[in-house]
């Protein structure tokens, strides 16, 4: 399809938007079941006498079970367009069947994981698996229906070399990687050792100690959710929202030419800049930590 | 029919195989704490090798094959050009974002446990490091260190697919660039799991000691395996009629 430079702009706003919501949505998807890295602590602290009433899912790292979920939702709308369905539907029916998969991975993983801890005396709490599942569905869902809309604009409008299964398996996993960096940092460093002071660093020998007591009763992953979901989750979706729609945008304004790469170089060294900024915003802000020896000798 | 002895083809097995050294040496430049630096316990990004370095080439493989697919006839330079951009773009975007939360939602200075300066900055980092970690956040020379990986293996996952495209395109010309990127995919996977046993899932970047201790070896060994990646990938397209 051929399209003007306003259309191609539009066409690139639209996948931003749906990238921005698909980050955030799989960051706090990820929170919800408690899944990748910050999970080792929800594993540890049974091990360390803290029972808890957090979900325990962790089905693999989370750009493989994302690229998982997407592929399933992109070969099912593609199996669906095929058969001449509209393409909203086609997208959300494929997405609903792969957000329901990715639900029965979670409760098997979620009672494996427990089952496992058995010697811990960690319970496993069908409370927690009756509601907290669904919800992990719903985030999955509006996970994959972004992803594989971006594949089908990708693939049928711009005409893409790739077909939508597999643009949605890569960016599944570029979404996994991202939330992974990004949203789960706010999740395992400050959420689950909240009960520490902001800004003072995070002591290994703190690991496994994970808050259990919530803003009202004990803490579950809903309120970790509602948590994280102020912060981890929109930056996490602001991560992919830029990864497409800057990975894009210079060949769309500049054409397939070396301008477009030099946009693209110019992007990476303001990202740098910014990068600095916030790393002199932290020091000045929380550090440093420990005195210099050389001005704690003068001073004396 | 693809002939293995000729010169041509050994040129393509050979380009896989730089293409692959490649993808190995850049997952040493980009700064992955694992587990640690996702409770902000050691400097780097909070995620595996594995993970970041096939999440950012990817986009780098996507922007590399639209570029290709617009213009077949691109100069080879600009598609290793555009693979690069796109990976690094992603990986500029994920570190940026990822250091919003270590200042903003965890309070952390950044701080390189390795250096005692910032190798480019200059800026103190041993008095930053907090007790009982190994550094926290991205410091500069982390993020130009990931950039310059993401460049790397960006290029790598281009020129594989730059490749096969050449070799596949004749033979089975609507299917080709799915064959080619799923099988860039696969040595993507393959070159970014050797060096985490190398780097033993944390590594800060190129100032890092482990970077010049462990980097000669995984090379090696990703280059010897690359070449039978090659070799496949072109065994298979005797199967294509």
């Amino acid at each position: 399809m051929v399209l003007d430079l306003t259309m191609s702009m539009a066409i690139l706003a639209l996948m931003g938007a749906l990238a921005t919501i698909a980050g955030c949505l799989e960051d706090l998807e990820s929170d919800v079941g408690s899944q990748s890295n910050p999970n080792s602590q929800v594993q540890l602290a049974p091990q360390m006498n803290f029972l808890h009433r957090i979900y325990n899912k962790a089905i693999s790292g989370e750009p493989i079970s994302n690229g998982l979920s997407a592929v399933v939702g992109g070969v099912v709308a593609t199996v669906l367009l095929d058969a001449k369905f509209f393409p909203l539907a086609a997208i959300a029916i494929g997405a609903f069947i792969a957000a329901m998969i990715h639900g029965i991975f979670s409760t098997t993983a979620y009672a494996g994981r427990v089952a496992s801890q058995t010697r811990f005396k960690q319970p496993l709490y069908m409370d927690i698996m009756r509601y907290t599942t669904p919800s992990i569905i719903a985030h999955n869902f509006i996970v994959c229906f972004c992803l594989v809309a971006i594949a089908y604009v990708q693939y049928v409008i711009l005409g893409y070399p790739f077909t939508i299964p597999f643009l949605a398996l890569i960016w599944g996993i570029s979404v996994g990687a991202i939330g992974s960096s990004v949203g789960d940092v706010h999740y395992g460093a400050e959420r689950e050792f909240q009960n520490r002071e902001f800004g003072c660093g995070l002591n290994t020998s703190l690991s496994g100690r994970i808050v259990r007591k919530a803003e009202s009763g004990l803490r579950n992953s809903i309120d970790n959710v509602w948590f994280c979901a102020k912060f981890g989750g929109p930056a996490t979706g602001i991560g992919l929202g830029l990864t497409v729609f800057l990975s894009s945008w210079p060949t769309t304004i500049f054409g397939y030419t070396v301008r477009a790469i030099i946009a693209g170089l110019v992007i990476v060294a303001v990202m740098v800049v910014l990068n600095r900024l916030i790393e002199l915003q932290a020091k000045n802000a929380y550090g440093p930590y420990k005195e210099d020896k050389n001005e704690k000798e003068a001073a004396a | 029919m693809i002939s293995l002895f000729d010169p041509v083809i050994l040129m393509d097995i050979l380009l896989i195989a730089i293409s692959g050294t490649l993808i190995c040496a850049a997952v040493h430049f980009i700064p992955v704490g694992g587990a640690p630096a996702a409770m902000a316990q050691a400097t780097g990004i909070g995620t595996g090798t594995v993970e970041l370095a096939a999440g950012s080439g990817l986009v780098g493989l996507i922007t590399a094959s639209y570029m290709y697919a617009k213009e077949p006839t691109i100069t080879m330079g600009l598609v290793l050009a555009a693979g690069a951009m796109g990976s690094m773009i992603m990986l500029a975007s994920t570190m940026l974002a990822g250091g919003l939360v270590y200042s903003f939602g965890v309070g952390v200075p950044f701080a390189s446990a390795q250096v005692k300066r910032d190798p480019i900055t200059g800026g103190r980092q041993d008095t930053y490091v907090s007790k009982g970690t190994q550094g926290q956040g991205i410091p500069t020379v982390c993020f130009v260190s990931g950039v310059i990986g993401a460049a790397l293996g960006g290029i790598g996952g281009a020129l594989i697919y730059y490749v096969l495209m050449g070799i596949y395109s004749p033979l089975i010309t609507s299917s080709a660039a799915a064959v080619a990127g799923v099988f860039t995919m696969g040595v993507f996977y393959v070159n970014s799991v050797i060096p985490s046993y190398g780097v033993g899932g944390t590594i800060e970047g190129f100032h890092d000691p482990k970077f010049r201790r462990v980097l000669p070896k995984d090379v090696a060994t990703s280059f010897v395996v690359s070449l039978i990646c090659g070799l496949v990938a072109v065994l298979i397209a005797g199967g294509m009629v």
